[in-house]
């Protein structure tokens, strides 16, 4: 069956719990909606249960009780590959491939959609290379295409990130923590190119941030979480009160 | 006695014992030995170079068979090691792979060469097995344990990508390993090169059956020129070795 939009959220949670193995409950009940088309931007203390409700989220980790839809399909039966043409998700620390190129970072993006043969051999068919260069020029990076991923600033590495997930094709992007490690002026510019990109792409995103200002920027919507579970009251924009920032590029 | 002094004192009374059982307390003997040294050093100088035209063939002999052996049993473990990780695999699959492993570790070079001389006969084709099968249970264990060691936040994000576990190994395991393959493989290369050269002393092929004969005719200047020999061919490799670290593996300060 393939997902629709039909005014279904984007993702939902169904009063979610989760524990890692016979600890306390690091998710408590929590149930949410992302909006389709829609930004939203998590946030709360460290050590409140975000990672962990993200990676519940983008289907890596099973809930122990409740449940997770996207576009109204429940994702427990999903296979893998399935899943990964409705979610793309990027780990806190982005999870790249040091010793390789950002061309061939951002390749793999492409791997649920081509088969073992020739990607084992490194070989990618034209138009996904094509791609793959034009997510690095959306994200600014096309010149570093050749250039190991270990030998680029932090700042390049997250474009490479997102560039992988633009090239995935994905409906949904969840990132953990994103741009939290640049500074103010370096990560509000990259946001900038990803909200244009999703904007084009017309792609939902779900970011963890702990930095109000950039929540500002990026979010339309921010969800509080505290002790694993969502702070009632906070869904949707109050925060927002404050305008956007546009960056120009 | 306070806890903390309990292992010291233990493991230095117990070592004690064994050193005395082992015969290291036996001054006489060890004078002996030391005299001996003496002699065999003096017997083995200056070292005959005039064997080296003889020697030649047995020496090409012995790199050629580490040559081969090393890279057949590099070969054979990458599959058994990836089989082997249990990140990718279940746990009864991985277990198989790590038991098939520990088993081919647990015979010693020396006995695999014998018992291939047993199933293909005399010569180096016996000795390049019994290098290879070597290397195939200690490299598998290594990187199997290697592999398990990835980034898992690597693997997740590769995964959710939707890529098949053979992609997730070509694209994440391989790539994030490579400097630890690589030094691997070269230690192993460097091993096996010792190694072949004992091999002969079972048949196996090799610098082995030239130094049996030597060590049985007690010529040792021949021998001595047998050993430089080794020591020169090991030398070559540390340099092959160091060129190779210099220009493939990744700087580890800039990572």
């Amino acid at each position: 069956m393939t997902p629709t939009d039909d005014g279904a959220p984007a993702v939902q949670a169904d009063r979610v719990w989760f524990a890692y193995r016979n600890r306390d409950w690091v998710l408590r009940d929590v149930s949410l909606a992302i909006p389709a088309g829609k930004h939203t931007v998590i946030m709360g203390p460290s050590g409140t249960g975000k990672t962990t409700l993200l990676r519940v989220l983008a289907g890596i980790l099973k809930p122990d009780e409740g449940r997770v839809a996207v576009f109204g399909q429940p994702t427990n039966g999903f296979d893998q590959r399935r899943l990964s043409a409705l979610i793309g998700y990027i780990p806190q620390q982005l999870g790249l491939v040091r010793s390789l190129s950002a061309l061939d970072n951002v390749l793999m993006g492409s791997l649920g959609r081509i088969g073992d043969g020739k990607a084992l051999f490194g070989l990618f068919p034209r138009a996904e290379t094509d791609r793959a260069e034009a997510a690095l020029d959306m994200m600014g990076i096309a010149h570093k295409r050749s250039e190991q991923v270990f030998r680029m600033s932090g700042g390049e590495r997250q474009r490479v990130a997102i560039a992988r997930t633009l090239l995935q094709h994905p409906r949904v992007v969840i990132a953990d923590e994103f741009a939290s490690d640049l500074d103010l002026a370096l990560a509000s510019e990259i946001l900038t190119r990803i909200r244009r990109a999703a904007d084009k792409e017309n792609i939902t995103f779900l970011m963890s941030m702990h930095r109000l200002g950039l929540a500002r920027q990026f979010g339309d919507d921010v969800l509080a979480l505290k002790d694993g579970e969502i702070v009632p009251g906070f869904i949707g924009n109050e925060m927002l009160e404050t305008p956007r920032a546009e960056v120009s590029l | 006695m306070k806890a903390p002094l309990v292992l010291p004192a233990t493991t230095a009374l117990f070592l004690f014992a064994v050193l005395a059982h082992l015969g290291f307390f036996d001054l006489e003997r060890l004078a002996r030995g030391v005299r001996n040294l003496g002699i065999l050093g003096s017997e083995m100088l200056p070292p005959d170079v005039g064997i080296l035209p003889t020697v030649g063939a047995a020496l090409w002999e012995t790199v050629e068979m580490s040559f081969a052996g090393t890279l057949l049993g590099f070969l054979a473990s990458l599959p058994l090691s990836v089989l082997g990780t249990r990140r990718l695999f279940s746990s009864w699959i991985s277990s198989v792979a790590r038991f098939i492993a520990a088993g081919i570790r647990t015979v010693p070079v020396l006995l695999w060469a014998i018992i291939f001389v047993i199933l293909v006969g005399l010569g180096p084709l016996a000795g390049t097995l019994g290098i290879a099968a070597y290397t195939v249970g200690y490299l598998a264990k290594i990187y199997a344990d290697l592999f398990e060691g990835t980034d898992p936040e690597i693997v997740e994000a590769v995964q959710s990508t939707g890529a098949s576990k053979l992609q997730l190994v070509r694209f994440v395991i391989l790539p994030e390993a490579a400097n630890a393959v690589l030094a691997q493989v070269l230690f192993m290369l460097e091993y096996n090169i010792r190694a072949s050269s004992v091999l002969g002393f079972v048949g196996a092929g090799g610098l082995g059956f030239v130094i049996q004969i030597y060590l049985q005719s007690l010529d040792y200047q021949r021998l001595a020129t047998i050993l430089l020999l080794v020591l020169v061919i090991v030398l070559v490799m540390d340099g092959i070795s160091a060129w190779l670290r210099k220009h493939f593996l990744l700087s580890a300060q800039t990572v």
